[in-house]
């Protein structure tokens, strides 16, 4: 059988999807992910994306990847799943929250508004998928040596990378000496700021298997709706009727 | 500047992206981009979102990474795979690293090359977890920013700073510089200046040792000259200058040329080596010998490189030893290719690995094959295809270029020709002048003539002679040929009969029972890769060439390739390509190699590479006191144990280029015994970031720059199809002190290091006019921005290969995107003069993109790969059946051969299985991870703060341990399973247990990366002032010292003696609870 060459690799195509979903009404948008386990090769570049993406601190992970070893020797097999927020449309988390500082947007993200957040971690309790952490203000660089002139040293290195914090849902956050995001729930939110300027999230442009597909569930013409309609679709914990919009691929 | 807040690619362009651009819609793009302005007023309506904040969509406009004047586009060296990066940056700080989508490293295919760069800045490809925490590289507190010298004894770890031009003078200068007495300066070392006298010298050295020329007729006639030799009565061991090594890990070209410029030929030493037989020394090798030409009388010629699949096209992929989603050049860009794949039905992969990695367990088949026996699969496959016919028998049967094209094959291969037999035993090559027949005269390309003497194939009953490179004259010979040349006495085989022999000599079960895998798999992979035509591959990587028959380990799986002729087809292997850099090819710009008072390195090195034993005047029976190596070079587990022996001579100075081969060679711990002795190496000085495992040994530590502060051409590599040449430039403002070399101010680094060295020591070929009249070498853009000119200008010496210029848009993002970059690094008008106003634009172009890459489409053509190897492929070396080894005497096997391991040097197979060690100790790579210098990185510890020593259930249960126990780590060769790091420095070989049900019984494995004493793990004294280590630095547990010792060579590990590698795979160790 002859081939022809990929034309197009799926980032670009996602992207594609991504713009014309930005130029409809928004309050038509549904975003939503599928990830396809099968296409997962547990490398941890999306985890790392979304760390480095947002600037995440000591103990915040907003992507984890679930490594998982299963079968006897000789009939091995790993299982990677990757789990950001799976963004409920029937959110456990935002029915908790004393001040209301998270909630649903329009498009289907859950959100937490670090300006009303007071940190009290019952969203961290009440999600059912562990995907919520809190910011208790660590720093990497907090234990290492500062010896002027002679090494670059501890404050050099907060400069570099921990100092100014990541615009998450298009803002600028105080720097990382006190105030929010510090001592609030974080988690992922899609990557809002990178949807504004056509920019797919850190976990998907990450993915060296592109097993993260993302776009508006809505469009017809996308890479997800495509997926969304494949025979290995599943969510996690379905039973519970949370309705995420992180479905999996088998 | 105005605020473009939405800068997202619009339809049309993103469209244009996805197929390959035509001149005329190059044109629309450049005309709809001829402005920002332009740029702006061009965009087509740009929906709600430019129109403000939305309330429905209530995101902010912080974000700033999406603006081209943000991004600068360079090369990652988190790892040596070496991916295109996106560099976004904020207030003068890296603020975040992504895939260059121009790369086809993170994009399959990645974007067109003249896709223009304001519409490339929202796209970014895919890099792997490690290539993202680079900005933790970069920024590290550990790393240093002045020159160090060691306060105390070597090892100490007790430093004092000191200026770099002090640094420079004592090490060129020597004196009593530790207070332990006099030590030699590079002056002193570097004492053959003149190349004149060094040409004479090394011609009569070399008729010496050929014996042609007598001693004492050497000593007269050279009296004036001799105190410029090592030792007068070994002429052949070169001069003094020889006393001064290079050694190095990761070096890429720029870095290579500059300096091999200083330390070869302006310094004339002939040791300058790499680390290659640590990492997959017996693949490079290999692949070497077998891409031998036979040119003017002689297989010469090979290139240093191996082939891989071209994974985007290939329909079975057979993986062994080969770690592809973690490691092997690299997860980005070969891991798309596989699950793409393997989703859509084009490709079925299968690993052989003792240990289920991430790809077998996607895979096919998994064959958990016993470390020792990975040559046994390849060896029952070639078996059962041979047996069963499943060959290209129509390509095996061309045994020159015509008949190659004659069949539309790129290559061809040896194995209709004949082969002498003496003894039974397979010798040289069947040639016209054993029949009888006359040679040929023929001119030799450079002047004089050669003698033609055919070659043979047998056809129909005759013995056909034939020339291998013609074009003309088609010679096809039958495979299977065992005969004798009537009247002449001389019995004859086929190199595919050979092969037969050799393959059949076991049946498929026994080879089975070897490899320690059913026999019905072997079947079913034999089956599976005779199924596909030319689009299957055997892939092998380390697994295969890190062994003590590393060289024909890989040459098995080569030959199985060639069965099939699959070289240069799509889907087949593959090699790399890249755009000339060094100007040595006619029309370009800039001729980088020009060099005045050019010295030519001679002598046999500390290494003996490219040397025969007995052809020398240090012969004196075998086996020689180390071994040599006349097929391989580069080898990094040889350079500071033959130091420490002083064999064949001592090296007074030793310069350690960003590499720890302490910590990444296999019993790199014997290493430190003779760093410790400074009468052994009595000067060493460093480049690197930090303090680290080996640097901690120097004399001398020099701070490097990052590779986000620098220049570095990455090359390629073999899997990756399209003709490419990607570098690293400066992407963030330098973080070590500035100092001033040839009046020029400079950030400490590399090149002031290399730059210094040279001005001090008034070296030929450096500062002013360097290159030739008016072109100077006093900075580093001198050399490194035109390379970049002579790869804008393309590898036509017409020009038509030429980058289009930058237009006026590219070269304000250009400016603007540099605007936190010193003096010191960038300077418009100076960067600008370096290659003329002419090339500029076009190198503005190139610098644009992060390099220059071919379209994904252009890398093929008519079902072939566009850029071929096109050669013969040899499958059998004369050269091996007419050289001795070193240690045994007897000639190296010329074919394919399985020779049990592990043996040591001196081919005696090892007994530690018997003497109960009893686990066979297998490392392996984590993504997070690479090798020595990673562990600054703390985002990666999310994922992966510590490792294991992996264990399968079964060995768990024998020895009573469970998940998370501690155990220390011992071999036949180190009892108290330590590392001893000198000065009463002991560290245990303690890790934790991890039991893993895909881990064959019988092996442990563990992941290079963890364990560390240096690097920032321990605390170090730097003017009086304790430096804490981090314990997050030191996790987890580093086994090399457990790896074996080689019994005849007492400091090094065990070897392949003939491809070179530093075996990693075959030590017997035992786990003892702690």
């Amino acid at each position: 059988m002859t081939r022809v060459l990929p034309l197009e690799d799926a980032l670009l195509r996602m992207q594609r999807d991504l713009k014309r979903a930005l130029a409809k009404d928004p309050r038509q948008i549904r975003w939503g992910m599928v990830i396809d386990l099968s296409r997962c090769i547990g490398c941890h570049a999306c985890t790392l994306g979304c760390v480095a993406e947002n600037k995440l601190p000591p103990g915040v992970v907003y992507r984890v990847v679930v490594e998982e070893e299963m079968g006897h020797y000789p009939m091995v097999r790993w299982r990677f799943v990757p789990r950001p927020c799976l963004h409920c449309q029937n959110p456990p988390c935002t029915k908790v929250c004393p001040v209301h500082a998270t909630y649903s947007d329009e498009q289907g993200v859950v959100r937490v508004d670090y300006n009303k957040c007071i940190g009290c971690r019952y969203c961290l309790v009440a999600c059912p998928y562990a995907a919520r952490t809190s910011d208790f203000g660590e720093r990497y660089t907090n234990d290492t040596p500062e010896l002027p002139g002679k090494l670059f040293g501890r404050r050099a290195a907060f400069a570099g990378y921990e100092q100014r914090l990541s615009a998450e849902y298009g803002r600028r956050w105080p720097d990382r000496n006190g105030g929010s995001p510090f001592g609030n729930a974080r988690k992922c939110h899609f990557c809002l700021h990178r949807l504004k300027v056509g920019m797919l999230p850190a976990c998907v442009t990450s993915c060296i298997g592109r097993a993260t597909i993302f776009g508006d569930r809505t469009d017809p013409e996308s890479l997800i709706f495509e997926a969304l309609g494949s025979p290995r679709l599943f969510r996690l914990k379905e039973e519970l009727g949370t309705q995420p919009a992180v479905y999996y691929l088998k | 500047m105005s605020k473009p807040e939405f800068l997202a690619p619009d339809n049309d362009l993103l469209e244009m992206m996805h197929k390959p651009l035509d001149r005329r819609d190059f044109l629309k793009c450049s005309a709809l981009l001829g402005g920002s302005v332009a740029a702006l007023g061009c965009l087509p309506r740009l929906g709600w979102a430019a129109e403000g904040r939305s309330p429905v969509f209530d995101v902010g406009d912080a974000y700033v990474h999406h603006r081209p004047e943000n991004q600068i586009y360079s090369v990652c060296q988190q790892c040596n795979t070496n991916c295109g990066i996106k560099v976004k940056l904020v207030d003068g700080l890296v603020a975040k690293i992504d895939g260059n989508p121009y790369s086809p490293w993170t994009m399959t295919p990645q974007l067109p090359y003249t896709t223009p760069i304001a519409q490339a800045a929202t796209v970014e490809g895919a890099i792997c977890p490690k290539g993202q925490a680079g900005i933790q590289t970069l920024y590290d507190p550990y790393r240093l920013v002045k020159v160090l010298k060691r306060a105390g004894k070597r090892g100490e770890n007790k430093w004092q700073t000191i200026s770099f031009e002090q640094a420079i003078t004592e090490i060129v200068e020597g004196g009593d510089l530790f207070g332990e007495g006099h030590v030699e300066g590079l002056k002193d070392i570097i004492v053959l200046r003149d190349p004149k006298i060094a040409a004479e010298l090394a011609a009569d050295a070399e008729l010496v040792a050929a014996k042609k020329m007598d001693l004492a007729a050497f000593k007269q006639k050279h009296r004036d000259n001799l105190k410029y030799l090592i030792d007068p009565d070994h002429p052949d061991l070169g001069p003094k200058n020889n006393q001064f090594c290079l050694q190095w890990g990761r070096l890429k070209s720029g870095r290579s040329e500059l300096l091999k410029r200083l330390v070869g030929s302006a310094m004339g030493s002939v040791n300058t080596h790499g680390h290659t037989t640590v990492c997959q020394g017996s693949l490079y090798f290999t692949c070497k010998a077998m891409s031998d030409q036979f040119v003017e009388g002689k297989f010469t010629g090979g290139s240093k490189f191996y082939w891989q699949a071209d994974t985007g096209n290939a329909e079975f992929i057979l993986f062994v030893g080969a770690n592809l989603y973690e490691g092997n050049y690299g997860p980005p860009l070969r891991s798309v290719k596989i699950t793409n794949g393997l989703i859509d039905g084009r490709l079925k992969i299968a690993v052989v690995d003792p240990r289920c990695n991430k790809a077998a367990s996607r895979a096919w088949k998994w064959l958990p094959v016993r470390p020792q026996g990975v040559a046994a699969v390849g060896l029952g496959m070639m078996n059962w295809i041979i047996e069963n016919q499943r060959y290209d028998a129509r390509y095996l049967a061309n045994a020159n270029k015509a008949a190659a094209m004659a069949d539309n094959e790129p290559t061809w291969t040896q194995t209709a020709w004949l082969v002498k037999l003496k003894d039974g035993q397979p010798t040289t090559f069947l040639r016209g002048s054993d029949l009888g027949l006359p040679t040929q005269k023929r001119p030799k390309k450079d002047g004089g003539e050669w003698d033609f003497d055919p070659f043979v194939v047998f056809k129909d009953g005759k013995f056909v002679p034939f020339d291998p490179n013609s074009e003309t004259e088609p010679a096809e010979g039958e495979l299977l040929v065992d005969t004798e040349v009537p009247g002449k006495g001389i019995k004859v085989k086929s190199v595919f009969q050979i092969l037969k022999d050799t393959v059949t000599a076991r049946k498929l079960s026994e080879w089975a029972e070897l490899a320690g895998v059913r026999t019905i798999d072997l079947e079913d992979l034999a089956r599976e890769f005779t199924s596909h035509g030319k689009k299957a591959v055997a892939d092998v990587h380390r697994g295969v060439s890190q062994n003590t028959s590393g060289f024909y380990n890989v040459l098995i799986y080569m030959t199985l390739n060639t069965l099939i002729g699959n070289h240069d087809w799509m889907g087949g292997l593959a090699k790399a390509t890249t755009y000339n850099l060094d100007g040595s090819m006619e029309g370009k710009p800039f001729d980088l190699t020009k060099q005045k008072g050019k010295l030519k390195p001679w002598g046999i090195s500390i290494i003996r590479h490219e040397a025969v034993y007995d052809k020398t005047t240090l012969f004196n029976g075998f086996p020689a006191k180390r071994v040599w190596y006349p097929f391989a070079s580069d080898i990094y587990q040889e350079i500071i144990p033959s130091a420490g022996d002083m064999y064949p001579y001592q090296i007074k100075a030793l310069f350690l280029y960003m590499g720890s081969p302490v910590y990444a060679l296999p019993a790199g711990h014997k290493h430190v015994e003779i760093l410790l002795d400074p009468k052994k190496i009595p000067l060493i000085f460093a480049s690197d970031i930090v303090i680290g495992e080996t640097s901690m040994y120097a004399d001398y530590i020099f701070p490097d720059l990052t590779y986000l502060e620098r220049w570095e051409f990455s090359g390629s590599h073999p899997s990756v199809t399209p003709k490419v040449a990607p570098f690293r430039q400066p992407v963030s403002a330098p973080l070590t002190d500035t100092v001033t070399v040839f009046g020029e101010k400079m950030p400490l680094s590399l090149e002031a290091l290399v730059l210094g060295l040279a001005e001090k020591l008034q070296l030929p070929g450096f500062g002013e006019d360097a290159f030739g009249p008016g072109l100077h070498l006093k900075r580093e853009e001198d050399m490194y921005l035109r390379m970049v000119a002579n790869i804008a200008f393309g590898d036509k010496p017409d020009g038509s290969e030429m980058v289009p210029a930058a237009d006026a848009e590219e070269m304000r993002i250009f400016r603007e995107a540099r605007r936190h970059l010193p003096p010191t690094v960038y300077d418009y008008d100076r960067w600008q003069k370096a290659v003329g106003p002419e090339l500029w634009p076009r190198v503005v172009y190139v610098l644009n993109r992060g390099g220059r890459f071919q379209d994904y489409q252009k890398a093929y053509k008519d079902r072939q790969l566009a850029n071929k190897y096109g050669k013969m492929v040899g499958i059998y070396f004369d050269k091996l059946a007419t050289t001795k080894n070193s240690m045994t005497g007897k000639p190296y096997v010329p074919h394919v051969a399985y020779i049990e391991g592990p043996h040591d040097c001196l081919g005696r197979k090892l007994t530690d299985e018997a003497e109960g060690y009893d686990l066979t100790l297998i490392t392996y790579r984590h993504i997070v991870h690479t090798k020595s210098r990673t562990p600054g990185n703390y985002w990666l510890q999310a994922v992966y703060p510590e490792n294991f020593i992996d264990i399968s259930p079964v060995d768990a249960r024998r020895l009573g341990l469970r998940s998370g126990d501690r155990v220390k780590v011992v071999s036949p060769t180190n009892q108290d399973g330590v590392w001893d790091l000198g000065h009463g420095w002991k560290k245990p070989m303690i890790g934790r247990v991890k039991i893993h049900e895909g881990i064959r019984p019988g092996v442990i494995g563990f992941t290079l990366g963890h364990g560390h004493w240096a690097y920032g793990a321990e605390p170090v004294l730097i003017d009086g002032v304790r430096v804490k280590g981090d314990r997050r630095r030191a996790t987890g547990i580093h086994a090399n010292a457990a790896m074996r010792v080689d019994p005849v060579l007492k400091n090094t590990g065990l070897v392949d003696p003939v491809g070179g590698s530093a075996v990693f795979y075959q030590s017997q160790v035992k786990l003892v609870k702690v």
